[in-house]
């Protein structure tokens, strides 16, 4: 044992020797070597041979010299350490030769390692981190509800259901719900506008979310007199108030309403929807509404979720319903609360990573291109180093340290790519669609095996090129080899590239049905023009603004100030402006009609005089609301298009009156003053609304008038009012928190954002796709038209003019296009499902988008064709014949 | 080298050169004609792959080797056989005996 250990360590002492004194050693080998060479020949000399004899005779029965160096080298322990920092410098040296070949094989490592990283590091973080709750896995949202619409998993009860269920809860340690809320602060500095929820008291229980300073709510903190109570986000308190934990037990204005802060949230706890401020939650139950509120709970320990959601569905199908439900239209379930705060992201990001997956892949097969082409080109170099006594391993060594070589380098610059993309992803995601974004960041694992995947590929097609190029024997590689070499592995190259073209073909056709999708979104009419506008929110405390008459003083006094400033054309107010993703609806009647009619039911919004002329809305009969509609005039409406036809079909409705109460009294009744069109009120996917439009002068209540959008038209860049607009809101009301300006371009554009973001992502994928699938059908018919120069001469020399070469070579590309393309029609079909959700306008299966893609694709290929075929036919008959 | 000189069976190299060098102090070249002289030319031994050999028994700690001067008076690379070398000869002659021995019975097993 001793022995072995010792003989170790003098092994390890030698070859530590030999790579410290590497130069030394050598010298001594030369040395070692001549003086046997010498010694030898004078043997000869003194048997009588005339001494270059006796020198040539001395090195025959040596054998190879520089074999024999290597081999002691080799056994002197060099091998190792030094092999590789010799593979290293060798492999630096020969990829500093060839630039291009290097600089194309790294970068498309790069593209795609930093793709597939950025990618999966946001879907990591987003989708499968696990929430950042204790034993997130026990927290479902329980759901007994109208089955939710596609994609947008929104788990929910009624109230009524969820007040009788907790009543005698077996499956969970703990159940709350919520509802988000929005509050002015003040008393501290500037008002703030905070979001926030009110939450029952369990709230902070089910989640785990153990206050850092104060405490939580406790049962019995939402009684009417104990429920003036406020627990402040980590964020809010850190920011507004300097992260002092005397805050606890002082007392804060909130929409005018004192609460005194009993707790802080822990770092990092916003649940639900970035809140920053809580507040308690009574459920009551209203005997005549119904209300569907999201409820969460803990499992109980050891309790699986879908045992679990078996006994809540027997238990649900036991609970009272409510009037006009039939208990077939609901669904009972328990839904991970993960799935519920991902949302609908969870789709959009897997058709992200099936896209950069495509591209990885490209990358790699066009990585194996060029290596397999590259050793192609190196056979001879690999013969003649062999012959000259260079070992197989060593040869095989060096070619695998050149691909390792290419592969780290393409993988670290392929890291900044990750980083950079990640970033540039959560920047350009639109805001609020990737839940969690805070919590992305590039993944380890998610780099390690992009990584891998592409050293990986280095590696495998840098070692059968390399195997096979040194097994064959020295005559056979000198002589006719490269040429038959080349058309052996040209079958893989070949294969590599039709596998690429289809590749593209399938993320080109999916960019090009998402861009068709967003162009029809895009160029939906939405019955307003929004260019050259202005728009801004406020929300009026209740606290400040005790009745209507208040509220709309105050809408006054704007209106006047905005219609008032220079550069404004018309100036307007609206409740809920069009895709504020806000709306109020109902039902309508319709005088000397049915008493309610199902079909009667339109969006309900308040409106300034101005409001149409503001948003350009067009007034298609009768007139608009004037100032002298107030509350003690006739109250009037102006009905949309929509609405007028289902009211006299083509005949004048002006001067008729409708009710917007279901069962109207006499005052109930108001008359039509004007028809204006409809307008996209929802979303830009669905069809314009029917809306009837009261003067919010004329409504009496301070519910409907709490919110108001302002929206001025101008008549040159609309920004530059928005000082003017910001001054307008302070001379009404100094402590009003004023919220974002923003054009309305950029408000309609928010709602197309996502549809936008998803296109340009697989935009730019197939983009790149398309770059490399060029790239390796240029390279492969360069190479087989530098392979075939030979049999090209004859061509020419034959009497085949340049444009037969030309062709020729097309014909070849043609057999690397036509299959891609068919092969990736094929795989189009297949895959284009999975994006249909995200259509607009057009079919997962457009037919103008699949022939525009297939015509791109042979176009750009027949192009990256052209060169080397137009190189080949202009080649020198004479210059060509003599070429090999 | 002859067409019926022998091939020498793996492993064998090394125990021909611990022997060579354990009557003193050799250089590479004089190795090489010792064990040529010795079996009067009858092993098919490239004289250069003798080197490598060398070179991989000084990593083993088995030989050691300095430089001196030869019988020409030049400067020569000179390989004697270390302790661990000689426990190595005699395990390897040991073993190459026995083995020879085993062989002999086999084929010469009536």
């Amino acid at each position: 044992m001793l022995t072995r250990i010792l003989q170790l360590v003098a092994d390890l002492r030698h070859r530590a020797r030999a790579v410290v004194r590497r130069a030394a050693l050598e010298r001594e080998l030369d040395d070692e070597l001549r003086f046997h060479l010498e010694h030898e020949a004078e043997k000869y000399e003194r048997a009588g041979l005339p001494r270059v004899e006796a020198e040539r005779r001395a090195r025959v029965a040596f054998g190879g010299l520089e074999r024999i160096k290597e081999d002691s080298r080799e056994a002197r322990g060099v091998m190792w350490a030094e092999h590789v920092a010799r593979d290293l410098r060798y492999a630096v040296r020969t990829l500093g030769r060839s630039r291009g070949f290097a600089a194309v094989a790294i970068a498309t490592l790069a593209l795609g390692i930093g793709a597939t990283t950025a990618i999966f590091s946001v879907i990591d973080g987003v989708l499968l981190r696990p929430l950042p709750f204790a034993e997130p896995e026990r927290l479902v949202a329980l759901s007994y509800a109208p089955p939710a619409e596609p994609f947008s998993p929104r788990a929910a009860m009624f109230d009524w259901s969820y007040d009788e269920y907790r009543r005698g809860d077996p499956l969970f340690e703990r159940t709350a719900s919520y509802s988000s809320i929005f509050m002015t602060m003040t008393g501290s500095g500037d008002p703030v506008r905070l979001t926030g929820a009110a939450v029952t008291p369990d709230f902070f229980a089910v989640l785990r979310a153990g206050p850092q300073h104060g405490r939580a709510f406790l049962a019995g903190d939402d009684a009417p007199g104990r429920d003036d109570i406020v627990v402040l986000g980590d964020r809010v308190w850190r920011t507004r108030f300097g992260a002092d934990q005397r805050i606890v037990g002082s007392v804060m204005q909130f929409d005018g309403v004192r609460r005194t802060v009993v707790g802080v949230a822990p770092p990092g706890f916003d649940f639900p929807h970035k809140s920053e401020l809580w507040i308690p939650l009574r459920i009551t139950i209203d005997p005549h509404n119904t209300r569907l509120m999201p409820v969460i709970g803990r499992l109980r320990p050891g309790l699986a979720r879908d045992r679990a959601e078996r006994e809540f569905a027997a238990i649900a199908a036991r609970l009272p319903l409510i009037p006009d439900q039939k208990r077939s239209e609901l669904t009972a379930e328990l839904v991970p609360l993960k799935t519920m705060v991902v949302g609908n992201v969870q789709s959009s990001l897997v058709v992200f990573a099936g896209a950069v997956t495509l591209v990885l892949a490209i990358a790699c097969s066009n990585v194996a291109n060029l290596l397999l082409m590259r050793a192609a080109s190196r056979e001879r170099e690999m013969a003649v180093r062999i012959a000259l006594g260079a070992g197989r391993g060593r040869l095989v060594r060096q070619l695998l340290t050149e691909s390792a070589l290419l592969g780290l380098l393409g993988g670290m610059v392929g890291a900044f790519l990750a980083a950079w993309g990640v970033r540039l992803l959560l920047a350009l995601a639109p805001a609020g669609t990737i839940p969690r974004a805070d919590e992305v960041q590039v993944d380890p694992r998610a780099l390690a095996f992009a990584l891998a995947v592409s050293l990986f590929t280095a590696l495998a097609f840098g070692l059968v090129p390399a195997l096979y190029a040194t097994k064959r024997g020295l005559r056979d590689a000198i002589g006719h080899g490269a040429r038959s070499i080349g058309s052996r592995h040209g079958a893989l190259r070949h294969v590599l590239v039709v596998g690429e073209i289809a590749l593209a073909i399938v993320l080109l056709v999916g960019a090009g049905l998402l861009l068709r999708s967003f162009r029809e979104l895009r160029a939906v009419e939405l019955g307003f023009r929004p260019e050259q506008m202005l728009t801004t929110s406020v929300i009026l405390s209740n606290a400040k603004y005790r009745n209507a008459a208040s509220m709309q003083a105050f809408d006054a006094k704007v209106l006047g100030e905005l219609a008032a400033l220079p550069g404004v054309t018309a100036a307007g107010a609206v409740d809920w402006r069009p895709l504020s993703g806000m709306l109020m609806q109902g039902n309508f009647v319709i005088e000397g009609g049915p008493a309610l009619s199902k079909g009667n039911w339109a969006d309900k919004m308040l409106v300034s005089p101005g409001y149409f002329a503001a948003m350009g809305i067009r007034m298609r009969r009768g007139r608009s609301f004037t100032a002298h509609d107030d509350a003690r005039a006739p109250a009037v409406v102006i009905i949309s298009q929509s609405v007028a036809s289902k009211l006299s079909g083509g005949a004048d409705p002006v001067g008729r009156r409708i009710a917007m109460a279901d069962h109207p009294e006499a005052e109930d009744w108001r008359t039509i003053v004007g028809v204006v069109d409809d307008v996209v009120q929802r979303d830009v996917k669905s069809p314009r609304d029917a809306a009837i439009y009261e003067h919010y002068s004329q409504v009496p209540q301070r519910f409907w008038l709490e919110n108001m959008t302002f929206v001025v038209r101008a008549s040159t860049d609309p920004l530059l009012l928005a000082g003017g607009v910001r001054a307008a809101l302070r001379h009404a009301d100094a402590d009003l928190p004023i919220g974002a300006i923003s054009t309305m371009t950029d408000a309609v554009a928010s709602t197309t954002g996502e549809s936008l973001f998803q296109t340009r992502l697989i935009g730019t994928f197939s983009v790149v796709a398309l770059v490399l699938a060029a790239i390796a059908i240029y390279g492969v018919l360069a190479y087989a038209a530098t392979e075939r120069t030979h049999e090209i001469g004859i061509r020419l020399a034959l009497g085949a003019g340049p444009g037969d070469v030309v062709r020729m070579i097309l014909r070849w590309a043609t057999r690397l296009i036509a299959p891609g393309v068919a092969l990736g029609v094929l795989g189009s079909l297949a895959a284009t499902r999975l994006i249909a959700q995200f259509l607009f306008g057009v079919t997962a299966t457009d037919p103008l988008t699949f022939a525009s893609v297939a015509m791109l694709l042979a176009t750009v290929a027949l192009v990256a064709a052209w060169a080397p075929a137009h190189r080949a036919s202009r080649v020198a008959p004479a210059i060509a014949l003599r070429a090999e | 080298m002859d067409a019926d000189s022998l091939e020498l069976p793996q492993g064998t190299l090394d125990l021909l050169i611990l022997k060579a060098v354990s009557l003193g102090p050799r250089h590479g070249w004089a190795v090489s004609e010792r064990i040529q002289d010795v079996t009067r030319g009858s092993l098919a031994i490239p004289q250069g792959s003798l080197y490598p050999a060398l070179h991989r028994l000084e990593r083993r700690g088995w030989i050691k080797a300095h430089w001196g001067a030869s019988d020409t008076n030049r400067r020569a690379k000179f390989y004697e056989l270390t302790r661990s070398g000689r426990a190595q000869l005699h395990a390897e002659m040991d073993l190459w005996r026995k083995l020879t021995v085993a062989v002999d019975l086999v084929l010469d097993m009536t």
